[in-house]
């Protein structure tokens, strides 16, 4: 155990975790489920449940605890529209984490711990580019911790639900459009700990040996940023027009309701399909409050207006051989981002993701499973609020890894 | 387990140097129905990358027309030679008296007012060059020159042969910034220099002085140029420009009132208490009703009983009023503001009506004769309203604005690149042609300390 806690200090450390799927929202919970696509909230098949299905943890056959890592690579390019000017992102690797545990109490009764990155992005562009008054970086990272109870109420029903705490930080940096003798631009600041609570609940029907249903709903979590600190580096003239103070600010990360359906076709394949109703809706305003505000340093208001969203998500898992597993899966991701507020933080587009990924069963104690997921993006876009006008091109790539151990 | 952490972390690193990147095409410019391989701009001290009160090294290579010419690199364009004062120089203008004394450019710096008070304004540097800068002609080590931009010049005076020339001088033809670049000191004209080089393309963007030069006397000497004598002068430049069958731009002069230089003093910054307009009104016999508060300043009028009045709200003061004679010597209150100070509403009428006028010539002469039309004026307006331009929101306020340079007349980087831009827009929709824009992002806008 002290060696897993190692691991996931150091993970800690070399945080963030990247942007993926909608919004800002990470859907990297679980290996089996990524490699399936994103599905798995009728599919008990490890302690990722914890995050998938509360209700369906009391399901699970053994005690168990698994350590998963998604390195994240991504990709970006932009080009400004009318202009022949591209710029890269240099976003750094990010390593999102999951760590569960599930324990049973007595036959019925089980409690599981899940510790995981749902959301959270860094996004940083090349030094000196196009939008660089709008963002050089933005880094969002929230770990939730997640104890739950999961109760089977019988051989075809399951309840359960864990209460979730967030915490986590974020940091938005950009440089502003004044210049020093020397040529250098000022840059801003703003970055804070946030935290906040919520809910994970879920049902599990498993009416036959072949076919089951789960249904979930996380709980919105507002994010709050009560006292984080804006830093201004700008010319000494101007020290006093932007004095380094703190700020509030709030960021909604939205409720999820799932639907999900698992069928044993035969012994060897199993399809799990999931839907998702994002309630991105919440987001509608990104507010910086500062507490010393000047003629020029005043609070901002930016639009977001993210409509709620769906996503759908599809996967097979085959048997090979009784150690090995062979997954499939693809999902298709509806942006919440209307036209017109596309930002650089977030260039997120309606997408079809392809995924992949293999289990192997070590002994009776250890399994590990891997997956890789690609995903595509391009949108154009006007934002409304910056002018920046251009297109938007990012790959995503996450290979994923998690061991399972079972006692 | 450290190590197999680290040997993961270094081939997840690994992984993402191979990762392939997204790509996006850059749209390769189409060049139209454009030749650009020599193009030669004509115009004032906006053209020559003049700003900050004076031409300098740096804000010539940003001038509009340079831009232009290394996005025209991108469909042919060829080499852009631009007559640069040294980079060394602090910059050259020229002050009064005769010959004309030399002024250097405008830096932001603390300065310390007659009142005590210290704050950030624009500084003129120590000149580094005298008149005889100017006697020192580069024609032949450095030119012939693409940016025909001339500091001072009126419509009528691109045509004129010998502007170069000194002894021009009692006629008022006579430019030192034309003579430093004239292919011939005592004859030669720029339109002539202009079309020597056989351009394949052309901008025309003159006549703010013929209204201007008015304006910056407050109206008080200097004349606007007739209307007649104004079109003949395009007619002349456009004929001789075109008669080879090169394609051009042309763009309108702005609207006064879209200048920093007239709008940055406020008609009613005489700021009094009440004990202060008690004793100006004594002093005055209560003629102006002088009361607490923000009054009006008090400028010279012949026309009005006493031969001042309160300036109206609709009237313009000028940048180089001296703000310390204002702030320590009652000027605008006991003394009032002398004419050549301020653009009242008889001037800025007559200001406004020969702009009108040259500005519809300037739109049928880009109609008549295929030019490309660059609405300038209306592109000030928005600036005046604020441009937001990839999250840096631009407009017309003196300084703060971050367009206009510390003279309040020319545009700094940032201001030129949006303004080429709008040639560029104007002459890709004229001609069919795709030139890029310039990232406007990569021009500065005011420098503080």
């Amino acid at each position: 155990m002290t060696q897993l806690n190692k691991l996931i200090a150091t993970l800690l450390l070399s945080s963030p975790a990247m942007l993926l799927a909608q919004g800002f929202q990470v859907n990297l919970q679980g290996q089996k489920q990524q490699a399936m696509g994103g599905a798995g909230t009728a599919l008990p098949q490890d302690a990722a449940t914890v995050f998938f299905n509360p209700g369906a943890i009391s399901f699970l056959k053994q005690n168990q605890f698994t350590l998963g890592v998604s390195p994240t690579i991504a990709k970006g390019v932009f080009l400004e529209d009318n202009t022949n000017v591209l710029s890269q992102t240099k976003s750094p690797v990010s390593y999102p984490f999951t760590y569960y545990g599930a324990y049973a109490i007595n036959e019925k009764l089980k409690v599981g711990l899940g510790a995981y990155t749902p959301f959270g992005s860094t996004m940083k562009w090349e030094n000196g580019w196009s939008g660089r008054f709008a963002l050089t970086k933005l880094q969002l990272f929230a770990v939730f911790i997640q104890p739950t109870l999961s109760y089977k109420i019988n051989e075809k029903w399951g309840i359960g639900g864990g209460f979730v705490y967030a915490t986590g930080k974020v940091n938005l940096q950009k440089d502003l459009p004044i210049i020093d003798n020397s040529g250098n631009y000022a840059t801003a600041s703003l970055s804070g700990n946030a935290n906040g609570f919520g809910g994970n609940f879920g049902i599990y029907y498993k009416p036959t040996e072949k076919l089951s249903f789960g249904l979930t709903y996380r709980t919105q979590v507002n994010m709050k940023v009560n006292s984080g600190k804006a830093t201004f580096n700008v010319p000494s003239s101007l020290a006093d027009q932007f004095p380094n103070t703190t700020f509030k600010s709030s960021l909604p990360l939205p409720q999820v309701l799932t639907l999900g359906i698992a069928y044993k076709a035969t012994d060897k394949l199993t399809l799990a399909f999931d839907a998702n109703f994002v309630g991105w809706k919440a987001y509608k305003k990104l507010e910086f409050d500062y507490k010393d505000t000047t003629a020029t340093l005043q609070n901002t208001i930016s639009e977001r207006n993210y409509k709620n969203t769906y996503s759908f998500r599809l996967g097979g898992q085959y048997m090979v051989t009784e150690k090995f597993a062979a997954r499939l899966g693809l999902s298709y991701l509806i942006t919440p981002i209307q036209s017109g507020y596309v930002t650089p933080e977030v260039p997120d587009a309606t997408r079809l993701n392809f995924t992949g990924g293999l289990g192997y069963k070590v002994n009776d104690h250890f399994t590990v499973d891997a997956s890789f997921t690609f995903e595509n993006l391009k949108r154009s876009d006007k934002n409304k609020e910056t002018n920046l006008m251009g297109t938007y091109k990012t790959y995503i790539y996450v290979p994923g890894i998690s061991v399972i151990y079972n006692f | 387990m450290r190590l197999s952490t680290k040997s993961f972390i270094t081939v997840t690193a690994l992984g993402a140097l191979v990762a392939c990147k997204p790509k996006l095409k850059e749209p390769s410019p189409d060049k139209g129905s454009l030749d650009v391989s020599r193009y030669v701009s004509i115009g004032n001290s906006i053209t020559s990358g003049y700003a900050d009160g004076a031409l300098y090294y740096d804000g010539q290579k940003v001038s509009y027309a340079a831009l232009i010419a290394e996005q025209f690199k991108t469909i042919g364009g060829g080499d852009f030679k631009i007559p640069y004062v040294p980079q060394s120089s602090a910059g050259v203008a020229l002050g009064g008296g005769f010959p004309p004394a030399v002024t250097a450019r405008f830096s932001l710096q603390y300065a310390t007012d007659c009142l005590g008070a210290t704050s950030l304004m624009p500084v003129a540097l120590s000149p580094t060059e005298n008149f005889s800068f100017f006697g020192n002609n580069i024609y032949a080590s450095q030119g012939p020159f693409n940016n025909m931009g001339v500091p001072g010049a009126r419509s009528f005076h691109v045509a004129y042969k010998g502007f170069g020339n000194f002894f021009n001088a009692s006629t008022g033809n006579y430019n030192p910034f034309y003579q430093r670049m004239a292919s011939n000191v005592t004859s030669s004209s720029i339109l002539g220099d202009a079309e020597a080089q056989n351009p394949t393309f052309f901008s025309v963007f003159i006549g703010n002085n013929d209204v201007l030069g008015y304006a910056l006397s407050g109206g008080a000497s200097d004349s606007i140029t007739s209307y007649n004598h104004f079109c003949a002068s395009i007619d002349t430049i456009i004929e001789h420009l075109t008669k080879n069958g090169a394609k051009g731009v042309i763009g309108n002069i702005p609207d006064v009132t879209t200048i920093p230089h007239f709008t940055t003093i406020p008609y009613n910054g005489l700021t009094l208490t009440q004990a202060q307009a008690d004793q100006l009104n004594a002093t005055t016999s209560g003629i102006f009703g002088f009361h607490a508060g923000p009054n009006a300043f008090i400028i010279e009028d012949a026309s009005a009983p006493v031969g001042a009045r309160p300036m109206k709200a609709d009237e313009l003061l000028l940048l180089e009023l001296p703000l310390d004679s204002v702030k320590c010597h009652y000027m605008g209150a006991l003394t009032p503001i002398p004419n050549r100070y301020v653009l009242t509403e008889n001037e800025i009428a007559a200001i406004r009506s020969a702009t009108n006028a040259f500005n519809g010539k300037i739109y049928l002469t880009a109609k008549a004769k295929g030019l490309a039309f660059v609405d300038v004026n209306r592109f000030m307006q928005n600036a005046k309203a604020g441009i937001v331009y990839n999250g840096v929101t631009v407009n017309a306020e003196f300084v703060k604005g971050g367009a206009f340079s510390l003279d309040g007349i020319h545009l700094n980087p940032l201001g030129n690149a949006m303004l080429a831009n709008e040639f560029i827009k104007a002459i890709n929709l004229e001609f069919g042609s795709t030139i890029p824009w310039v990232d406007v992002t990569k021009y500065r806008g005011t420098i503080f300390p």
